[in-house]
């Protein structure tokens, strides 16, 4: 079957070329000897009556090349309108009884297969229906209004037959597009004019079996029943299914012509844009309407009118001139085979070229693609203007390093550094503490004990001023436990969060060296009182501590917001700034929050525990944490041990123990060895006593012995103690160094897990969405 | 009115209009300033090429330029008025490039020089058939790049047959798809006494061509126009209908003639239109030329009817500078109060204490023993600089937010500089401190007690003091306790000052940054008041 087709359509091309040749007349009665074609042929929608009026196929009939009488328009006829027997001339034709069978027109695809256009098509439409949904909330309702009309007119012109080709003559006043359309349609169809403008409402000609298929499309466009027409019948088969529409000019003067215009075309199916010499060249065509349509090239035909008034080179001339305006509109020419507009230069005064326009139309209305491939460009064109709004530059996202980033600086804005150094230090001191020599405990006491009384008047004061807070509570608690050293230090650690508490900061501020002899001191019995009542009356007042620091919070936030939103589209980029700025509200409270936590883990069980305990250098690292973080437990007043060197070995051996026993933390606060090394000072300091009482005692001669015995004993003493001394300090350091790194991960960790659940999911919730809409895009714009 | 003679105030009025004109900027991109810029250079062009020219020298022979659209057969008529070939007719459009002045040789230094038409250069070409000069084979014409590179200029031929007194100009297309062309086409007819519009029977009633009749109405200049090539079939029906249509829009009273398309002006021929087509055209030219009464006419009635239109556009211009003006000031405005409200922010966290925070706050409490001071002051100094970042960040938000539909305001405004601004209030806080330590030691040097008082120590608890707000009030009796009280309180109110100084430095620095340009433009309300002056000046004149 199909050997014999190419030859049928050559044969039938070569004889509509010949008879367009001879004469116009001629023509007419070829097309009168052709009886209407087929209906059903192609087309999926045949209605049963059709299927029924036609029953089984007739076999083909052999074919002889130039044979007016060759089976295929033979074939097309439909059996219920005789054929013109008796029409004009005695040609073959009308001999022939068409037999009446559903016909699949030589060209492709087989009849039923719907066009593969389609589905192509709808998946692109329900994406670009998906993308609309799910923008609304984002894109404001101007952007998205074009993609809806593109929606909306895809649905409506689906609901009219496929298979129809509805075809737009356009073009410039006095272009000659109603001699055009005349000429197609092989009469008097449409008035043409001299006097400018001349149509001045659309005209349409349908070249289908019934007209009222064509109905439903040309209410569609608007177009009044009285100026449907259709071509003198018997009509040109190749042509079935065209819809052929003459427009108004485009840029005349009368008023509403242009609007006309406008609204049509975004409504047909093709166009065909007519020029002429003088026109072509115009402004108004190519800028307003070559140019914005350059999408639909595949739709589109451009005609040079008017040669007949130039002369044959001039024409090439012009013709050339032509091609060469459209390339720089950007309107792909389909030469060579590829697929583009197709332009030609005809008459159609003379009708010079005419049957060409003719056959292109036919090969067009046969292909039944032309509305898909005008809703296809429309998509196309839709959805490249909306890229700015969807595609973003480069590839956005949170990177690794931007959520490093955010919690380095989260970690920054708590402190954790200088919180990490400062555990150190402390661990430090206390080492040194507990493996000094006893005279150095000595002195620190007694050091303590002036500062104190120093302060006692100004701490009292201060005390009776103090704002209520946590800081002042846990002065009152420290002091009310009594002359501990180191109590009276984390009173005065904490008190510097606080407020005029400060009796701890006055005695600070004594000391004047910053050594590692801390110079605390306990605040004075009648302070405590004052302190303990003012502070537990300012307690329930407290205010939330701020320790976190406000801004570098806020700088940490925007600048993630804008590192995640970089490169993204506008609407999206604002959503994800503003879920970053939504999960920010909290985040600097539960960062104080949660480092007050990861403090109190740091220190143990966090309690202030019994009265009397020994604070350990660990403790008041952690009570100052404990201060800055989150109010202190309850004052416990009661009775305080007194601050004795002897109570506070003691204590700190049993409170040594008794904090590991405590502490849940994952590290002992105290090694042993510390233990190990205060009794190995003890016995040196004994050693040292009773060597100098021995030395004293041969000196002076009340004791029998050489010098030199006792000599070199006191003289070790006195040496070993500072050395032992200082190589315990030595050998605390790598610890403390663990100690104090070991506090700033768990606050680092703290600050980080806050800022992920606030602030890093919810911008990762954004950018996924912005994702899925993006592939949506994808689909959308036909690139998947 | 015949203004034949000079009259020198006006024409002190118009050039003080005309530079007023020429001041007149409008650099912001809003809506309407695309066309005041248009309007402006329409404006400037016509005072430039025409009224100034004609009105210092009223017996300047009198320029008609023949405009039209694209193929209305222009380049045919001025080449048939003259006699030969003096300008490229083709079918290729669009035909002419370079315009074309052709005057009687008596006249040629009136053209010769840049009296009329400044903008465009002179080209001279000895009297010879045009033909040669052109390539006719299309390559050619793909030379268009290097046109557009050039500047403009204008052709000037010479011939007896040209009547004294009259210059002919042939315009390129007023509808060209070049745009130079266009721009070109503009600014020639606006230089001419009689405007002679071309156009033929399938453009007569084209939107274009009636636009520029409107114009010629509006400026009640001395139009004449042409209905060419028509076909001789419908000669009488066309012209009729044109004629209705000119009545309708109210310029019956143009002089109006017809020319049929004849064969020879096509591409075969001689390229000319035979004597008797254009006779009445060229007979209404020539006695405009040489009758001194109706020359004076002519061209006292396109002057009259510019320097009318003026009152109406020059206002124009005026409003959309106050526009500009309206819209420097408030986009300055808005600059301004999102930076006062970050100082403000900035001032109330400083008194807060907001500064001791995280790394500083720990420091703080560590301060003797744990923490050097020296550290101290680190955090505090940096904690300073965040606060102030931070608050630098957040008026640039709000600058933004505030100028979202704005289109003016990213053209205008410095882009934010976020780095740039954090490196900047870096410096400035560390320079305060260095201040701040320099400052103390000052203090320590004059107190009495020196010895054994640490100059860091000091300058840390003066910053403790200034920035922790109530938490650290004890860094105030601290300081008392080192220097005495009146050291103390003469230490903190230098220190107060210089912060005080350092913050206001630096916000300023960083608002000014961002108007820079926009200071730059120099948008003021003097033109908008200079132009009306102007114009009041010249209307007394008239």
């Amino acid at each position: 079957m199909t050997t014999v087709r190419p030859a049928d359509q050559s044969a039938d091309r070569s004889a509509d070329r010949s008879a367009d040749r001879r004469d116009g007349t001629r023509d007419e009665r070829s097309a009168g000897r052709c009886p209407a074609p087929e209906s059903s042929v192609g087309r999926r929608p045949a209605p049963e009556s059709s299927a029924g009026r036609h029953p089984a196929p007739a076999p083909d009939a052999p074919t002889s090349a130039g044979n007016w009488d060759d089976g295929l328009i033979a074939r097309r006829a439909r059996p219920d309108r005789p054929p013109r027997a008796g029409g004009v001339g005695s040609t073959p034709e009308a001999r022939n009884a068409p037999p009446p069978r559903p016909e699949t027109l030589p060209r492709p695809p087989a009849a039923p297969v719907p066009h593969p256009g389609a589905a192509v098509l709808r998946p692109r439409l329900d994406a670009l229906r998906e993308l609309v949904g799910l923008s609304r909330a984002r894109l404001d309702r101007r952007t998205l209004a074009e993609a809806g009309r593109v929606l909306d007119e895809a649905v409506a012109r689906q609901r009219h037959p496929l298979d129809l080709t509805v075809v737009a003559i356009a073009g410039a006043s006095g272009s000659g597009k109603s001699t055009l359309f005349n000429a197609l349609g092989r009469a008097q169809l449409s008035e043409a004019g001299v006097r400018r403008p001349t149509t001045a409402a659309p005209v349409a000609c349908v070249w289908t079996e019934e007209p009222e298929r064509a109905d439903g499309v040309l209410d569609r466009l608007g177009i009044p029943a009285r100026s449907r027409r259709q071509p003198v019948r018997p009509y040109d088969p190749a042509l079935n299914g065209l819809v052929l529409l003459d427009l108004p000019d485009h840029d005349s003067a009368t008023p509403g012509h242009r609007e006309q215009v406008d609204r049509l075309l975004g409504l047909v199916d093709a166009v065909i844009w007519v020029v002429d010499p003088e026109k072509y060249a115009d402004a108004v065509l190519h800028e307003r309407y070559l140019r914005p349509l350059a999408g639909y090239a595949e739709v589109s035909f451009i005609v040079l009118n008017q040669v007949d008034r130039l002369g044959t080179d001039a024409a090439d001339q012009v013709l050339d001139d032509l091609r060469r305006l459209l390339d720089d509109d950007g309107i792909a020419l389909g030469e060579h085979g590829e697929p583009g507009a197709e332009v030609l230069a005809l008459s159609a005064l003379t009708g010079d070229g005419v049957g060409e326009l003719r056959e292109m139309l036919g090969k067009f209305t046969a292909s039944r693609g032309a509305a898909l491939r005008r809703l296809t460009a429309d998509v196309d064109g839709v959805s490249a203007r909306l890229r700015c709004a969807y595609v973003a530059d480069g590839r956005p996202g949170l990177t690794e390093s931007a959520r490093h980033e955010f919690e380095d600086r989260l970690a920054e804005a708590v402190g954790a550094q200088a919180a990490g150094l400062a555990a150190e230090r402390a661990w430090l001191r206390d080492a040194g503490r507990a493996c000094g020599t006893p005279w150095m405990r000595a002195r620190r006491w007694y050091v303590r004990g002036r500062a104190a009384r120093k302060a006692a008047g100004a701490a009292g004061a201060a005390a009776d001023g103090a704002a209520g807070t946590r800081t002042g509570s846990a002065a009152g608690s420290d002091t009310g436990v009594g002359t501990n050293a180191v109590a009276g230090a984390a009173a005065s650690a904490a008190a510097g969060a606080g407020t005029g508490a400060g009796t701890g900061a006055a005695p600070k501020a004594g000391a004047a060296v910053p050594a590692t002899v801390p110079a605390t001191v306990p605040a004075p019995m009648p302070a405590p009182v004052s302190a303990a009542t003012g502070a537990a009356a300012g307690a329930p007042a407290a205010p939330p501590s701020r320790a976190v620091s406000r801004p570098l919070v806020e700088q940490a936030v925007r600048a993630l917001a804008y590192e995640a939103s970089a490169g993204l589209p506008d609407p999206w980029a604002l959503a994800v700034r503003e879920a970053a700025r939504r999960g920010a509200e909290g985040l600097a409270e539960a960062l104080d929050a949660a480092s007050a936590a990861a403090a109190a883990a740091m220190a143990g069980a966090g309690a202030l525990g019994r009265p009397g305990m020994w604070r350990t250098g660990a403790r008041r690292a952690s009570a100052w944490c404990t201060g800055v973080g989150r109010p202190a437990g309850p004052p416990t007043a009661g009775g305080s041990s007194p601050g004795r060197a002897g109570g506070r070995t003691g204590g700190w051996i049993v409170g040594g123990r008794r904090a590991r026993g405590d502490g849940t933390a994952a590290r002992p606060f105290r090694p042993g060895w510390w233990a190990v090394a205060a009794a190995v000072q003890w016995v040196l300091s004994a050693l040292q006593a009773v060597a100098a009482a021995w030395l004293l005692g041969v000196l002076t001669g009340s004791w029998d012995g050489d010098w030199w015995v006792p000599g070199p004993l006191l003289a070790g003493g006195v040496a070993g103690g500072p050395a032992l001394a200082w190589c315990c300090r030595a050998m605390a350091r790598g610890p403390a160094r663990r100690y104090g790194l070991e506090t700033e991960r768990r606050l680092r960790n703290a600050a980080a897990g806050c800022g992920r659940e606030r602030v890093l999911e919810p911008v990762a919730a954004e950018l996924l969405r912005y994702q899925e809409v993006r592939a949506q895009y994808v689909i959308a714009a036909g690139e998947a | 009115m015949a203004t034949l003679e000079v009259r020198p105030r006006l024409l002190d009025a118009l050039s003080a209009l005309r530079d007023r004109v020429d001041a007149a900027r409008f650099p912001l991109p809003l809506p309407g300033a695309a066309r005041a810029r248009r309007n402006r250079a329409e404006l400037l062009a016509q005072l430039d090429d025409y009224l100034v020219p004609r009105l210092c020298a009223p017996e300047a022979p009198l320029l008609a330029v023949v405009g039209g659209s694209t193929g209305a057969g222009k380049s045919t008529l001025v080449n048939s008025l003259v006699g030969r070939r003096v300008t490229e007719a083709g079918v290729l459009r669009p035909t002419t490039r370079t315009p074309v002045l052709v005057c009687h040789p008596d006249d040629h230094h009136w053209f010769a020089g840049q009296r009329v038409l400044p903008e465009l250069g002179r080209v001279w070409v000895p009297a010879q058939d045009v033909t040669t000069l052109y390539d006719t084979d299309p390559e050619g014409r793909r030379g268009e790049e290097d046109d557009a590179a050039e500047p403009p200029s204008l052709r000037i031929e010479t011939d007896r047959a040209m009547p004294p007194g009259l210059a002919l100009v042939d315009a390129p297309d007023i509808d060209s798809l070049v745009a130079r062309n266009r721009e070109l086409a503009a600014e020639l007819i606006c230089a001419a006494d009689i405007w002679v519009l071309v156009t033929t029977s399938t453009r007569y009633a084209d939107a274009v061509p009636w636009h520029l009749m409107r114009t010629a109405k509006e400026y009640d200049v001395t139009l004449v126009t042409v209905l060419d090539r028509v076909p001789h079939q419908v000669a009488t029906e066309v012209s009729r209908h044109y004629g209705a249509l000119l009545a309708a829009a109210g310029l019956g009273d143009v002089p109006r003639f017809t020319i049929p398309e004849l064969p020879e002006s096509a591409g075969g021929g001689t390229g000319l239109l035979p004597d008797t087509a254009v006779a009445g055209l060229r007979g209404w030219l020539h006695q405009r030329a040489q009758d001194p009464a109706a020359r004076a006419v002519a061209s006292a009635r396109t002057v009259a009817g510019l320097l009318a239109s003026l009152g109406s556009r020059l206002p124009g211009l005026a409003g959309a500078a106050a526009v500009q003006h309206a819209a420097a000031v408030r986009l300055m405005q808005r600059v301004e109060d999102a930076y006062g409200r970050a100082a403000e922010r900035v001032r109330s966290g400083v008194a807060a204490g907001e500064a001791l925070a995280g790394d500083a706050l720990t420091h703080w409490h560590g301060h003797p023993d744990d923490s050097t001071s020296d550290e101290l002051l680190g955090a505090l100094t940096a904690s300073l600089a965040a606060l102030v970042g931070c608050a630098v960040a957040a008026a640039d938000e709000e600058v933004a937010a505030a100028c979202t539909g704005d289109p003016a305001a990213d053209a205008v405004l410095a882009p934010r500089d976020p780095d740039g601004a954090i490196g900047r209030i870096g410096v400035a806080v560390r320079r305060w401190r260095r201040c701040l330590e320099e400052v103390a030691e000052e203090e320590l040097r004059a107190a009495e007690k020196g010895a054994g008082l640490d100059a860091d120590r000091t300058a840390a608890l003066l910053a403790a003091a200034l920035l922790g707000g109530r938490p650290a009030r004890t860094a105030g009796e601290s300081l008392a306790e080192l220097l005495g009280a009146q050291g103390a309180l003469r230490l903190r109110d230098r220190g107060g000052q210089l912060l005080t100084e350092c913050l206001d430095g630096v916000l300023d620095a960083e608002r000014d940054r961002r108007t820079a340009p926009l200071e730059a433009l120099d948008v003021t309300p003097d033109h908008q008041v200079e132009l009306i002056a102007a114009l009041s000046v010249l209307q007394r004149e008239r």
